[in-house]
């Protein structure tokens, strides 16, 4: 396979003008406060100010910024040699003793990404700062990003994927790309228990003895997943043979009526890694609820009531979710964490920690996985609804071992309001303002609880 | 017919064998050891719960190189056993009435499975009401889930049928799981005399280890273990009917299977045990009573009494209980012309003893193809623990006697029921 680089994103829709990344850059690249000569540069469209609707807002700037293309037409129309692409890091370098100011390069790019600067009479760009650029921290908005995660790419595009393509899940869920993913870091020294929920009716343990799985694979009973894979761990262990013991099993076996077992396989330590596929719901057989369903959910078995129209009550779920990952941290086990689709690098780096853990003890990641079925959004929009948890806090980022307690690995200091969140969805859509300020008290007492985990962790 | 392919290694001069003082449950232990399991899986339960003690203990003495988890309920033993299984471990583990019941869902599973899994049933009786004795009514409850079910008469049989148990279940023409049930109280602690055989001569006995042919989940040849099968209109049905079949055919493989290891048994330890069917008395008897476990020895002693006083009376105890020994019996009831079958667990929806059930269906049988009906009736005792004295075991006798002459009652006699 080919490389893939990291690249600065632009969001425009967070973009409020304000300028700090070019005085950022500025600083970091001349030592100056001179924003003209910064290699980022946002650039107002029209007559649209900050203030401005929230809609003319969203397109009202526009970002000029080296793009490091895989194909950069400024190092073809460059007569003299001075910009070449390194194939590591994928940045385009510029080399000052070669260049000899033509400026056909700032007429190549389409991005406005290499322009001359007039203080040295040379072209100037951006370079990312050795893969640490000074504009994306600056930003208070969040509208920059650093993408690193083709540093995933590279690293296990080759490995072998150890799904056959085809598997039958509905359109647009992300529990394949999950367990494509998992299995492809788990590698293919790995016995794998699927309980029954989507994972299995998508494929993973087949259909009259066929299976999309290169890996042995079992369908555990619903309730008992994490007990039976433990006698599999173990038998292996006293053969003298290194095996990966993982579960990928659905929320609603894990948090009810297969709980007894996963806690009673955390206690005894059992060397496995159990992955949680939190969609919120018994997704696979209609979309009943379950313990880990949220308040005001619909599901199927949480209706909306008939008065609801009217302005009566009775509208989706009436109980909060359970806490299945505190309550695991509260196991002491050697790893737990929490992970989304839509932050790929954290999961990656947490499925390593989490691999490593489960070869000395009970390993625990919870996956929270919008589901485009249950959930009621379009197929394409599964990502966005991932990260939109994150953003509003109602879904937080951490890991937990013993030795270092509880930390967020993607903080959330200035989540936007749960609204943000919970109107991407149409199992939302019946919630009365009070069900909405219920959910929205919850995410911040959420927010507070777990901070405690982690200041008592740290001594705070 | 069985299609056994039982090897017969040589049978050398038997080691003089240790004798000792011990408790069913000590006696059950302790075969465990001698049949050298990888993996078991314990949670107490009265009277189960000095069985998994004695064990622990073996295992933490260092007389027993096993895994041992301590589950959080039976539900995970079973379910810790059935990984250990399709890892290829020699498996084994204990339960009794609440207990099983809990076990339910793997339980069922386990045999669908096809997993050569030991487990004793150390017999309670239902609840409710409460009640912690013993009785048959937990094994009797599951008889239709497809383990092999073996019942014990005293401790020695206790001991040497456990490690008996494990050649069974992992015969290749059987692969199912076996239950060695022992009467709850009377057996788990009752404590008598018994030859504990030498190691090494269970050692070939048991041949070599050869459990790991069942490996079923291995990343050196992947495959799915139990994928669904389709529904109605495909090739699910079909797919399932066949599987369904090789269970039961697994399940009559057994019978000759289980008749071969206790011959070879006997031939290597000296002690020998009808494998499916004990006939006591019977071949000048004119009517039967019919026993299962613990019972049997003061049905024995009441037996030998009425002889004595010129009665002709026999005796039939049911030592494999499932698969149901239907030839067998068939042999041993015509032989005689009336029959009693002392039950100590009840049926339900027969308002009679449930192997008095299964017994009905083998009296058709004899009906049909010898052209003798047989009366017979049910009798009900021990319930929760209680006696079923010689006293009680003549009451049955006369009852049973009078069915050549008169009329057979269709309602059960309770035994206990104003002791």
């Amino acid at each position: 396979m080919g490389r893939a680089y990291s690249t600065i994103a632009f969001d425009p829709a967070k973009c409020d003008g304000c300028g700090d990344c070019m005085m950022a850059c500025a600083q970091a690249k001349t030592g100056t406060s001179d924003t003209a000569r910064s290699r980022i540069q946002i650039v107002g469209r029209g007559n649209a100010t900050k203030d401005a609707t929230e809609d003319a807002t969203e397109n009202a700037f526009e970002l000029a910024l080296c793009r490091q293309c895989a194909d950069p037409k400024c190092v073809t129309v460059c007569p003299a040699g001075a910009l070449a692409k390194d194939g590591a890091s994928g940045v385009i370098g510029w080399d000052a003793s070669k260049c000899v100011d033509c400026l056909l390069c700032t007429v190549g790019c389409a991005y406005g990404g290499i322009a001359l600067e007039q203080a040295t009479g040379h072209v100037a760009k951006c370079d990312t700062c050795d893969g640490r650029p000074a504009c994306v921290p600056a930003c208070p908005k969040g509208a920059l990003t650093y993408v690193t995660t083709a540093k995933i790419y590279n690293e296990v595009g080759d490995w072998e994927d150890l799904f056959a393509p085809g598997l039958a899940g509905c359109q647009g869920c992300n529990t394949e790309l999950l367990m494509r993913h998992t299995l492809r870091r788990v590698g293919p020294d790995t016995v794998l228990a699927t309980p029954p929920g989507c994972v299995p009716g998508m494929g993973s343990v087949g259909f009259n003895g066929t299976t999309g799985t290169k890996v042995p694979v079992f369908h555990p009973l619903l309730t008992n997943t994490a007990a039976m894979l433990a006698g599999v761990k173990r038998q292996f262990k006293r053969m003298g043979r290194e095996v990966t013991a993982l579960a990928i099993a659905g929320d609603g076996g894990a948090s009810d009526v297969g709980f007894q077992s996963l806690s009673g396989a955390a206690e005894r330590g059992e060397q496995m890694l159990f992955m949680v596929v939190d969609n919120e719901g018994y997704m696979n057989t209609g979309m009943q609820r379950s313990s880990c369903t949220p308040y005001g959910a619909w599901t199927s078995t949480t209706p909306i009531g008939a008065g609801c129209a009217a302005g009566q009550p009775a509208q989706g779920k009436t109980q909060d979710a359970k806490n299945l990952p505190l309550i695991m941290v509260n196991h002491r086990c050697a790893y737990v964490a929490t992970a989304s689709t839509a932050y790929m690098e954290d999961l990656y780096a947490k499925l390593e920690r989490a691999i490593e853990a489960s070869k000395t003890g009970f390993a625990y990641v919870h996956v929270y996985s919008p589901c485009t079925t249950g959930w009621r959004f379009a197929s394409d929009q599964n990502m966005e609804v991932a990260r939109k948890a994150v953003e509003t806090n109602f879904v937080m980022l951490w890991e937990f071992t013993p030795g270092e307690g509880l930390n967020f690995t993607r903080p959330v200091d200035d989540p936007l309001p749960v609204t943000d969140y919970l109107k991407a969805m149409g199992r939302f859509r019946h919630l009365s303002p009070a069900q909405i300020e219920h959910i929205q008290g919850k995410v911040v007492e959420n927010a507070k609880f777990v901070q405690r985990f982690s200041e008592q962790a740290h001594g705070g | 017919m069985s299609t056994t392919t039982l090897e017969k290694p040589a049978v050398g001069a038997p080691t003089k064998q240790k004798v000792m003082l011990c408790e069913g449950n000590e006696a059950a232990a302790l075969g465990v050891a001698l049949a050298r399991p990888d993996m078991v899986a314990v949670y107490p339960i009265t009277p189960q719960s000095s069985l998994v003690e004695h064990v622990a203990k073996l295992i933490a003495d260092g007389r027993m190189d096993a895994d041992i988890v301590d589950a959080e309920g039976e539900h995970s033993v079973l379910s810790v056993l059935q990984g250990g299984a399709l890892a290829g471990a020699r498996t084994y583990t204990a339960t009794c009435g609440p207990g099983l019941a809990f076990m339910f869902e793997p339980y069922f599973r386990t045999s669908g499975m096809r997993l050569p899994i030991v487990m004793s049933i150390v017999t309670r009786d239902g609840i409710t009401p409460q009640c912690v004795w013993g009785g048959h009514q937990d094994a009797m409850t599951v008889r239709e889930v497809g383990w092999v079910q073996i019942y014990c008469e005293t401790v020695q049989e206790v001991l040497d049928t456990t490690v008996m148990a494990f050649r069974i279940a992992e015969d290749h023409d059987v692969m199912l799981p076996v239950n060695i049930c022992l009467d709850g109280n009377y057996l788990s602690y009752g404590t008598s005399r018994v030859e504990l055989p030498e190691q090494s001569d269970v050692d070939a006995f048991m041949g070599a280890k050869d459990v790991n042919w069942h490996v079923a989940l291995d990343p050196m040849k992947p495959m799915a273990v139990d994928p669904l099968t389709g529904g109605s209109g495909g090739k699910g049905p079909a797919t399932f009917v066949r599987y369904r079949k090789s269970q039961c055919r697994g399940m009559q493989n057994a019978l000759g299977v289980i008749e071969a290891v206790h011959a070879e048994w006997a031939s290597r330890f000296g002690r020998s045990y009808a494998p499916l069917v004990e006939e006591y008395r019977l071949d000048d008897a004119e009517f039967a009573i019919m026993t299962l476990g613990s019972m049997t020895g003061a049905a024995k002693d009441a037996v030998d009494e009425a002889r004595e006083a010129g009665r002709k009376v026999g005796l039939i105890k049911i030592k494999t209980f499932s698969p149901f020994p239907v030839e067998a019996l068939m042999r041993a009831l015509s032989k005689v012309r009336a029959l009693g079958v002392v039950d100590r667990s009840v049926g339900f929806r027969w308002n009679c003893g449930p192997m008095y059930q299964e017994v009905l269906g083998v009296l058709y049988r004899l009906a049909r193809e010898a052209g003798t009906v047989l009366p017979a009736m049910s009798f009900i005792g021990g319930l929760a623990g209680a006696d079923i004295t010689i006293g009680h075991f003549h009451r049955v006798i006369d009852a049973t006697e009078r069915l050549l002459d008169g009329p057979a009652p269709n309602e059960p006699v309770w035994l206990n029921e104003n002791d």
